[in-house]
């Protein structure tokens, strides 16, 4: 039986190479993802760990703020005296790190990293921990000097002697490049430029005895964990956090750790679609494979082989092609990754492939998901496999699946479909977010099921509606090609359905994204009263130089300043609530029109007053008038009176829950290290707009940093940011059409041979080389069609109850691409056109005698 | 066409060949293990008459209809149908020749599974995109008793009944010549009986030639002349054949046979 199995796989290879390659690509994602992330983690591992003092010192950060406020927590620097004297110091160092600077070169260019990492500046002193070695020049002294990392120097054309300005919050500064110092380990990405120690603390803090951490070397025979307990003891204050090297390097992942998360999710994200769509082509392949040796497996049955062994030949075979599939598809996930991690080295993270790791879990998870998803999918063809009854030898060869109805289909469909359908409506008539999102997350389950399930008894309806312009265009080929595709409903569903369930996500996840921007723009419409914002694009804070340049620009009117800070609110629901809270300058109105429920803007700036979102007040049991005990990061805290409530919608994103703000002077006050995070700028009067823009443009240039923007640019700024979600969407869409078109080459393949006859009869009668090639890929284009159109018409539906959700949130406009719809409909055709490219060449290549004689 | 329409006033008489070949010679295979299919034959197919090629099985019949059809290729000799040299002509000449010029049916498998008699029957003109000769196609159809199935697809069609299909189709288009290879080998004897009678009627009534390569004497007596074809080559010809005659024929065969006894087995 064994023989029969192997021999049975080798006959089928080239059906089952498809196969292998959908099992491969959903391995090979699986496995680079893995191989990627433990490579990085690693290599920061490794860096942190090594570069970690053995305890540090550092500003306890009580509340933190998921919008940058530009803030560096700092502690005094004396404190390093106090520690020195602890039992079991070896040595202290005084640590000025700000990692928010700008450095550009004399032609204003920025001389660090633009692609999000950060360029830090820090004080230059040297241990065996450093991350660098001076490998030219010499070490800076004085407030003119400083040395630049190796990588950076290189990439920007720095050289020794290079004069740089240094963009800092306390103003900007210019140095002397003195010496280069290289990475001894592996380069982060970020862009390293070194001062001494009183230029860091006075130019870069501000501050002439502040440091941002002190880092202490335990003498020998004392272990991190005692050497921190017993610098606690000594220093005694809550105001800091003490960390050994082991909890330092942690939390330096975890910060780094929400970047690597990102691009783990995107790949896990492809590997999903590919293991979706592969299924769906390997339960395809197998039951074709079966349907087309029902003859085979009968005799089988005849000559007295049990269900049993039949079933287990066919897994047999499953599990063949998954051991071939995640063998070749480690192989690639490794290439995958290697490709990723070079990638990286574009955006300056520098790892080396040497140091790929490859750890057991990768190897498991790559045979676990590849032999796994093969064998489920090989199951149930395996099951009907079996249930091959011994007569089957005898009869004529019945193509199985055509005859069998579909009552079960309809009625699982049906009943799974309005399960589904329900959850939607349930969604859509939901108020709350949470509920909401759930209620979408079954209902597009559901949907998706049932419509793969119910997929067969479309095809007939739909193909009729589609193809009935073929007989009209095509005559009788188009009319052949038609009823070809309705021939065997289960498979033409079948086939249709990896490319529905690849469309119908992309098309859930365009409607939803394109809904984002319409809503965003019309939030700017709204509420951006503006003529100019200035503002990185990163939305990162900026110096105050920056704030008075823009102030003093020849043609500026009002200028409004925007500031962040995490708060913590105690609210009289009892609740705390952790948020960060914005500040700004009065007559906010002449830049922002601002919906209030209650209350004004002047009530709402006022001294000791503050402003919130109606919906969170209103949770929270928030009234006007009421005192709310707010926390400032260092302690400080005051309550401040709910002057006016706000009706904007849309507050709760971007970590800005509850939508708080309140003056710039009681921000100032509580939060006294922030810097600015936009300024909003009015023409003075008389002053036309082109003329301020290009006055702003020329006090700006020294600034790299921060761009100037009308309503216009700043709306182009929110959809660059969402078309980054909309092109992931796009390449998950190319790997779900790669895959489907898979399928469909398969099933038309296996349509082809089972035809040959038909064929050789219409090749005899007349018919040309031509029209039948034109014939098979009419009946592609209409499979792959279908299978679009029932993708789209659920990814729209999807897409309509994602909105729905996003409305909860404020994001109340719906907009439909109807421009990547019809794309992706001509796209479908251009993909049932290429699927058939082999089969419909191989169909006309068959000689027209043996065709006509083939059994 | 316009030859077809002056075979259409009746048959009076054979006027010329509708198809002939030259040395006509088949081989299969090469080297030593060639194998002659067809070895130097020479035929006329007269205009307006039916013909029967018989002979035993690995003959070299339904070779020699393949390549007078333009199906197959020719190992040496000269094809012409009509006026047309075939022996030459590239598959899209062939295949454009096939569905002007020719009409086939075939032992079993005759008829596309999707589409209706009707549609099958106006398949060859459908392809070609020409329109069908409506009142021509009507004749056929009425010929056949073929109305009140028009609708029908293959598979709720008799074999009887799809052989019918087979046969208007291959008259539809009213080609110079028709291809019967075993048109009544899957079929009972009534049923073949009833298309051996619409083969004759084509011929008689409606001035088509029909050609038809079989095995049964009594499918053969149909015919005006039988071409007996032993080994590749044209041994015998019989013209107003019965069914006794030719049996008696075909009995000598197998004695000659016997003596040989070292025939290839090569048929289809």
């Amino acid at each position: 039986m064994l023989k029969a199995t192997l021999r049975s796989f080798l006959a089928h290879k080239g059906r089952l190479a498809l196969s292998a390659l959908a099992v491969l690509l959903s391995v090979a994602f699986v496995a680079g993802s893995l191989i990627f992330s433990d490579t990085v983690t690693r290599t920061f591992d490794r860096l942190f760990a090594s570069t970690a003092a053995d305890v540090t010192v550092s500003p306890k950060q009580d509340l933190t703020s998921r919008v940058p406020t530009g803030v560096t927590p700092t502690l005094p620097a004396s404190l390093a005296s106090l520690v020195t004297g602890v039992d079991g110091v070896a040595a202290t160092h005084v640590d000025v790190a700000v990692n928010n600077v700008t450095v550009v070169d004399r032609r204003n260019a920025p001389v660090g990293p633009t692609t999000g990492a950060p360029t830090i500046a820090k004080n230059w002193y040297v241990t065996k921990r450093s991350p660098v070695k001076l490998t030219s020049g010499h070490a800076p002294r004085g407030p003119g000097e400083a040395l630049l990392d190796a990588d950076t120097a290189r990439h920007k054309h720095v050289r020794t002697g290079d004069t740089l300005t240094v963009l800092a919050r306390p103003g900007s500064f210019r140095v002397r490049v003195v010496g280069i110092a290289t990475f001894t380990t592996t380069n982060p990405g970020a862009a390293l430029l070194f001062l001494d120690t009183p230029t860091a603390q006075t130019r870069l803090l501000g501050r002439p005895g502040a440091a941002t951490s002190i880092a202490v070397d335990a003498a020998p025979g004392v272990s991190d964990n005692v050497l921190k307990q017993r610098v606690a003891a000594r220093v005694r204050s809550s105001a800091y956090d003490f960390k050994t090297a082991g909890e330092q390097a942690k939390s330096d992942i975890d910060q780094l750790g929400t970047f690597l998360d990102v691009i783990k999710y995107v790949m896990v994200g492809f590997a999903g679609i590919a293991v979706l769509v592969g299924v769906f082509l390997i339960v395809n392949t197998f039951s074709m494979l079966i349907a087309q040796r029902t003859r085979e497996l009968g005799l089988l049955r005849a000559l007295g082989a049990d269900r049993r062994q039949v079933r287990r030949s066919v897994l047999t075979e499953a599990l063949l092609l998954g051991l071939v599939g995640s063998t070749l598809g480690l192989a690639t996930g490794i290439g995958l990754a290697a490709g990723l991690i070079r990638l990286m080295s574009a955006f300056g993270m520098n790892i080396k492939s040497t140091e790929m790791v490859i750890g057991w879990v990768t190897p498991v998870s790559a045979y676990v998901v590849g032999v796994g998803v093969t064998f489920v999918a090989a199951y149930l063809p395996a099951r009907r496999a079996a249930g091959i009854s011994p007569m089957a030898a005898l009869a004529d060869a019945e193509i199985a699946g055509v005859g069998r109805p579909l009552r079960v289909r309809a009625v699982a469909g049906a009943v799974v479909g309005a399960l589904g359908v329900a959850a939607l409506a349930g969604c859509v008539r939901a108020t709350r977010t949470a509920p909401a999102a759930s209620l979408l997350g079954l209902g597009v389950v559901l949907t998706l099921v049932a419509t793969v399930i119910a997929g067969p008894l479309l095809v007939r309806p739909v193909i009729r509606v589609l193809g009935a312009v073929f007989p009209a265009l095509f005559g009788s080929i188009g009319r052949m090609s038609q009823r070809n595709a309705l021939r065997n409903p289960r498979r033409t569903g079948a086939t249709a359905s990896a490319l529905m369930v690849g469309l119908a996500l992309v098309a859930g996840m365009s409607v939803a994204s394109t809904s984002m921007s319409k809503s965003f723009d019309q939030q700017i419409d709204k509420t951006l009263g503006a003529d100019f914002v200035v503002q990185n694009s990163n939305f990162q804070p900026f110096p105050q130089e920056i704030t008075d340049r823009v102030r003093a620009t020849a043609g500026a009117g009002l200028v409004v300043r925007q500031r962040f800070t995490p708060v913590a609110a105690r609210l009289p629901d009892g609740t705390r609530v952790e948020t960060t809270a914005a500040g700004y300058d009065p007559r906010l109105d002449d830049v922002a029109h601002i919906t209030y429920a209650r209350g004004d803007t002047a009530a709402a700036l006022a001294d000791g007053a503050m402003a919130m979102d109606l919906t969170f007040a209103k949770d929270h049991g928030v009234r006007v008038g009421s005192t709310i005990p707010l926390r400032f990061p260092g302690g400080r805290h005051t309550d401040l009176r709910v002057g006016a409530l706000t009706n904007q919608g849309g507050s709760e994103n971007f970590g800005m829950q509850g939508g708080l703000f309140f003056g710039m002077a009681t921000l100032q006050k509580y939060a006294p290290d922030g810097q600015d995070s936009a300024l909003y700028v009015n023409t003075a009067p008389g002053t036309p707009k082109d003329r301020l823009r290009s006055h702003l443009g020329k006090t700006l240039a020294p600034y790299p940093q921060v761009q100037v923007r009308d309503q216009a640019d700043y709306k182009k700024l929110v959809h660059n940011q969402i078309s980054v979600l909309l092109y992931l969407v796009y390449a998950l869409l190319g790997l779900a059409i790669v895959i489907a078109v898979l399928g469909v080459v398969n099933t038309l393949a296996l349509s082809v041979v089972e035809r040959t006859r038909e064929i050789g009869l219409l090749r005899a009668i007349g018919l040309a080389r031509r029209q039948l090639r034109r014939m098979i890929r009419l009946e592609s284009v209409v499979i792959a069609v279908f299978g679009a159109v029932l993708g789209l018409a659920l990814g729209l539906v999807w897409g309509v109850c994602t909105q729905q959700v996003l409305a909860l949130r404020g994001l109340k406009a719906l907009a439909v691409p109807w421009g990547t719809i019809i794309a992706v409909v001509v796209g479908a055709a251009v993909v049932g056109v290429v699927a058939a490219l082999l089969p419909a060449l191989r169909a006309s290549r068959m000689n027209v005698l043996a065709a006509i004689a083939h059994e | 066409m316009s030859t077809a329409a002056e075979h259409a006033r009746g048959r009076a008489e054979p006027d010329g060949t509708a198809a002939r070949a030259r040395g006509l010679t088949k081989a299969y295979g090469s080297g030593e293990t060639t194998v002659l299919a067809l070895d130097a034959v020479d035929v006329d197919i007269t205009r307006g008459r039916f013909t029967a090629v018989m002979g035993p099985s690995g003959s070299g019949k339904s070779t020699l209809m393949h390549c007078l059809a333009g199906l197959d290729t020719v190992s040496a000799g000269q094809v012409w149908l009509g006026d047309t040299e075939i022996t030459g002509l590239k598959d899209r000449e062939l295949t454009r020749l096939r569905r002007d010029r020719i009409g086939f049916m075939f032992q079993s498998f005759n008829l596309i599974p999707t589409l209706s008699a009707a549609e099958n029957i106006t398949l060859p003109m459908d392809i070609a995109g020409q329109r069908p000769d409506r009142e021509w196609v009507d004749q056929v159809i009425d010929t056949l008793g073929l109305r009140d199935r028009l609708g029908h697809r293959p598979a709720q069609l008799s074999g009887g009944q799809q052989q019918r299909v087979a046969c208007a189709r291959a008259l539809a288009s009213r080609p110079e010549l028709i291809f019967a290879d075993e048109p009544t080998g899957n079929l009972d004897s009534r049923s073949g009986l009833e298309v051996l009678g619409f083969l004759r009627q084509a011929v008689d009534d409606l001035g088509q030639t029909v050609v038809m390569v079989t095995h049964d004497p009594g499918a053969a007596a149909h015919s005006d002349l039988v071409l007996f074809l032993a080994d590749g080559r044209i041994v015998d010809e019989m013209a107003r054949p019965t069914a006794d005659t030719v049996l008696e024929r075909m009995k000598r065969f197998d004695t000659v046979r016997a003596a040989f006894d070292d025939t290839s087995g090569r048929e289809k």
